[in-house]
């Protein structure tokens, strides 16, 4: 070896590259950013751009602890990241398989913004370190996949006979590199950028080279599926999620594409690795706490679901004044997670003004202090509801996409949007006592349900106004107590019922039952025989939180 | 020779662009940020995706520079300031720019990779549907100029800019314009939220300073376009003609940059609906009512 890596002072040129390098970091956040303002920080604010893919991202920023399956998932994302690169931990302790953050930061806007001071530092000295370790997933390289000759659309795992015409597979790779020259000549050779959606487009080189002097369209699409418009074309499996920009983080569905139509979709195999229900059970002091920590995009909404069910079990009621302040809790989240969800489809519907004001107001509320500051936020909710509702386009993007089919399972704001009353508040005293009424449209689409969400906001607002305390208070049933308790909440995403058994002061089993559960059959119905932006389009407006869907 | 004014011109502008389109998107005003984003791609890794198709990834940014320079090379920054002036410029802009078209489907198809390829064809289908348009809105304007020549159609606009004599003309070719630079709310072919960036989703390092350089340069080419075809080129009062220029041209980037803001993405199949239901029929109108306006009260 002629040159080797010594350590050595840099050129002016290199040291100038590597401080740009500090200046323009760009963020990929996993799990996503609406997770990120849910629990409470903006890396936008902080100086990081965020980035729709790794591939144009620096810095791999790790919010909060994650489940196993997100974990790896994160882990394919940086190996497709260009170097130099850096993992910044924001309140996660275990990134593994990632290799060790090098940055770590507490969960706070201020220990995120210390910490992007030392990104910039690290990537000014470091960004052209001669010794910058190799980082490579195995998920990356296994995930070649088997597909038959004839059928694009049948990949599987492991290889064997194509369930269609029974011939066997070939590896996906090999397929698709058959004709392919020289591999030697690839320089900084990657991923085939699997599990962040980046799917290969099967095997279109058999096709141009099947031994057919002309390229006879009949010929070439004789064996392919038919779909629904009689038009014929290569069916690609194309993962979206679960770190997909336009969908709920941790979302991991499988599109099969017929050109830019969803021929098929698949959605629940795709939540795995989620933290284990087991060990929720045990002291029941703490089990509000644990279940709350379940899914960081309601909260709030599961401390009560636990707190209602141990008081159930313990024969506890409470007081008048702890139903308000559990009602302006509640209300508060619910504003605040309507809020992030609207952020979010702003993002994927490419409308960025929508992006930024639903975020910053989400931000408003969630570090807001008391009721004073909640009624201000209100009249800012009012006027950017009022603006949604005039934007021009709008109506037309949504109206009539995302349509359930009858009889659909669906609670919350999809089963209101959809001319259904369906809402337990009306049951709780608390709500009777403030005059609640649901809000109830008709439409059935992403339309209306944009328009519930919107008007909810309005009414969760003065709601706690009116129940003037936000503060989430916690009754912990007597020691020792035994019983079987049930509890019901609507959460922000829909109703949520909890049954458990108490036995001497511990939590021994219960049972969950949760709405984006119920909802995660409802991507189906609204995606297939869509075209791709429109199937998205209509999973977003369900607002599914992938953390709710347990096992 | 003019030549080279105005590609420094140009380069200036495209610089200007992205100063803009950093303001737009992320609020704060960074006159430097261009320069310092460009040194951090250069610094970066420029990756290869696994199984690509080299030659279409390799030349899809470098084709649509090309593109967009080329159009260029016929759009007078003022009186003889110009590359070549040819005498069918204005059809020559649209010649050169239908490579965006090309480009962008081979930078879709050439890493291998499935939303790349979704957003080169949805940018297939997006020429199928502004193309039309533009050419008949462009038809308009050389027959008032009664020239194919972009020097002339500026002349022509002396004393009554294209953007009011035409006014139909002129909506229906910012709408195409703002098509072409695949901005927002016509940039299917990138869709962030719905592709996480289709064809340049895979481009990293040198090769993605390259097609934003482009994508910069594109938008420069156009905003002058709609300036030499509707507002009068280097018209204007008390200024310089290439200050005219250069101030129209900057002012439509800003719109064209500004307007995707406000409004969410199109669907691919009203894109296509309104363009030949709506856009076709106003442009024909719109050489319909031009002609007429020729005939009675002249040009």
């Amino acid at each position: 070896m002629i040159s080797g890596p010594r350590e050595a002072r840099p050129s002016w040129l290199r040291r100038l590259v590597a401080r740009a390098a500090a200046r323009e970091l760009a963020a990929f956040v996993v799990p996503g950013p609406e997770v990120a303002r849910a629990r409470g920080i903006d890396p936008g604010a902080a100086g990081l751009a965020i980035a729709d893919t790794p591939r144009h991202a620096s810095v791999l920023v790790v919010v909060g602890e994650l489940p196993e399956g997100l974990r790896r998932a994160a882990a394919v994302a940086y190996a497709q990241m260009p170097r130099p690169r850096a993992v910044f931990a924001v309140g996660a302790e275990n990134v593994s398989p990632l290799p060790g953050p090098d940055v770590s930061a507490a969960l706070g806007q201020e220990d995120l913004e210390e910490g992007v001071v030392r990104l910039r530092e690290m990537f000014a000295e470091g960004a052209f370190h001669p010794n910058a370790p190799e980082f490579d997933v195995p998920a990356i390289r296994s995930r070649t996949g088997y597909v038959c000759p004839m059928h694009p659309e049948v990949v599987r795992e492991e290889p064997g006979q194509c369930p269609r015409c029974g011939m066997d597979l070939v590896p996906r790779e090999a397929a698709a590199g058959e004709h392919g020259e020289g591999d030697g000549e690839r320089d900084h050779e990657e991923a085939p950028s699997g599990e962040h959606g980046h799917a290969e487009h099967g095997a279109h080189d058999d096709m141009d080279h099947g031994g057919m002097g002309f390229m006879s369209m009949v010929e070439m699409t004789r064996d392919l599926p038919r779909s629904s418009d009689g038009l014929q074309m290569e069916w690609v499996e194309v993962p979206f999620g679960p770190l997909f920009p336009g969908l709920p983080a941790g979302l991991a569905l499988t599109f099969t594409l017929d050109g830019d139509t969803v021929a098929e979709a698949e959605a629940e195999r795709g939540i795995e690795g989620w933290a284990p229900l087991e060990g929720l059970s045990g002291p029941a002091e703490t089990f509000a706490d644990r279940l709350s920590g379940l899914d960081p995009l309601s909260p709030v909404a599961y401390r009560l679901l636990a707190s209602r069910a141990l008081e159930n079990a313990a024969g506890v009621a409470p007081d008048e004044r702890t139903g308000l302040a559990r009602v302006g809790a509640l209300e508060r989240e619910r504003a605040a997670s309507h809020l992030n969800w609207l952020a979010g489809f702003g993002r994927l519907l490419g409308y960025s003004w929508l992006e930024e004001r639903a975020g910053e107001l989400q931000l408003a509320l969630l570090w807001s202090a008391g009721p004073e500051e909640v009624a201000r936020l209100a009249g800012e909710a009012g006027e950017l509801a009022r603006r949604v509702e005039w934007t021009p386009l709008l109506r037309r993007r949504l109206g009539g996409i995302g349509t359930l089919p009858a009889g659909a399972e669906a609670s919350g704001p999809v089963a209101r949007a959809g001319g259904s009353a369906a809402d337990a508040r009306r049951d709780e005293e608390a709500y009777r006592r403030l005059g609640f009424e649901p809000v109830v449209l008709r439409g059935n689409d992403a339309l209306s349900r944009l328009r519930v969400r919107l008007a909810e906001i309005e009414q969760s607002l003065d709601l706690v106004s009116r129940a003037g305390s936000v503060s989430t208070p916690v009754v912990a049933p007597g020691g020792g107590s035994s019983g079987t308790g049930a509890a019901t909440v609507e959460t922000p995403r829909g109703l949520a019922t909890l049954n458990l058994i108490l036995e001497g002061g511990a939590v021994v089993a219960f049972e969950i039952g949760t709405p984006s559960a119920r909802h995660l059959k409802l991507v189906k119905p609204v995606s297939e025989q869509r075209e791709v932006a429109d199937a998205l389009v209509g999973i977003a407006s369900l607002d599914l939180s992938p953390w709710e869907v347990v096992r | 020779m003019s030549f080279l004014p105005v590609v420094l011109a140009l380069l200036a502008g495209a610089y200007l662009v992205a100063v803009l389109e950093g303001w737009v998107s992320t609020g704060r005003f960074r006159p430097a940020g261009p320069i310092l984003s460009g040194l951090a791609l250069l610094g970066q890794e420029s990756l290869v995706p696994r199984t690509p198709d080299r030659i279409f990834f390799e030349a899809g940014p470098v084709l649509l520079l090309t593109s967009a320079l080329l159009a260029s090379a016929v759009l007078p920054l003022g009186p003889g300031v110009v590359i070549v002036d040819l005498a069918t410029g204005a059809l020559f802009v649209n010649a050169a720019l239908v490579y965006v078209m090309v480009a962008l489907v081979m930078s879709g198809w050439g890493p291998d990779a499935a939303y790349a390829m979704v957003g080169g064809f949805r940018f297939l289908g997006q020429l199928v549907g502004y193309s039309m348009p533009i050419v008949m809105v462009i038809a308009a304007v050389a027959m008032r100029a009664e020239s194919l020549a972009t020097t002339e159609v500026v002349e022509s606009q002396a004393a009554l800019w294209n953007a009011l004599y035409q006014p139909v003309g002129f909506v229906v070719f910012m709408a195409a314009a703002m098509a072409l630079c695949f901005l927002p709310p016509f940039d299917l072919p990138t869709a962030p939220g719905e592709l996480a960036g289709g064809v340049v989703a895979e481009y990293t390092g040198w090769r993605l300073a390259v097609l934003r350089l482009a994508r910069a340069v594109l938008v420069v080419t156009v905003a002058a376009a709609v300036t030499v075809f509707f507002l009068g080129g280097w018209h204007g009062p008390v200024l310089p003609p290439w200050a005219w220029s250069a101030v129209k041209t900057l002012a439509v980037a800003a719109g064209m940059l500004a307007a995707g803001r406000y409004v969410p993405r199109v669907r691919e199949e009203h894109l296509l609906a309104w363009w030949w239901k709506l856009g076709i029929p106003l442009a024909l109108l719109n050489i319909f009512v031009v002609g007429i306006m020729l005939v009675t009260v002249g040009g």
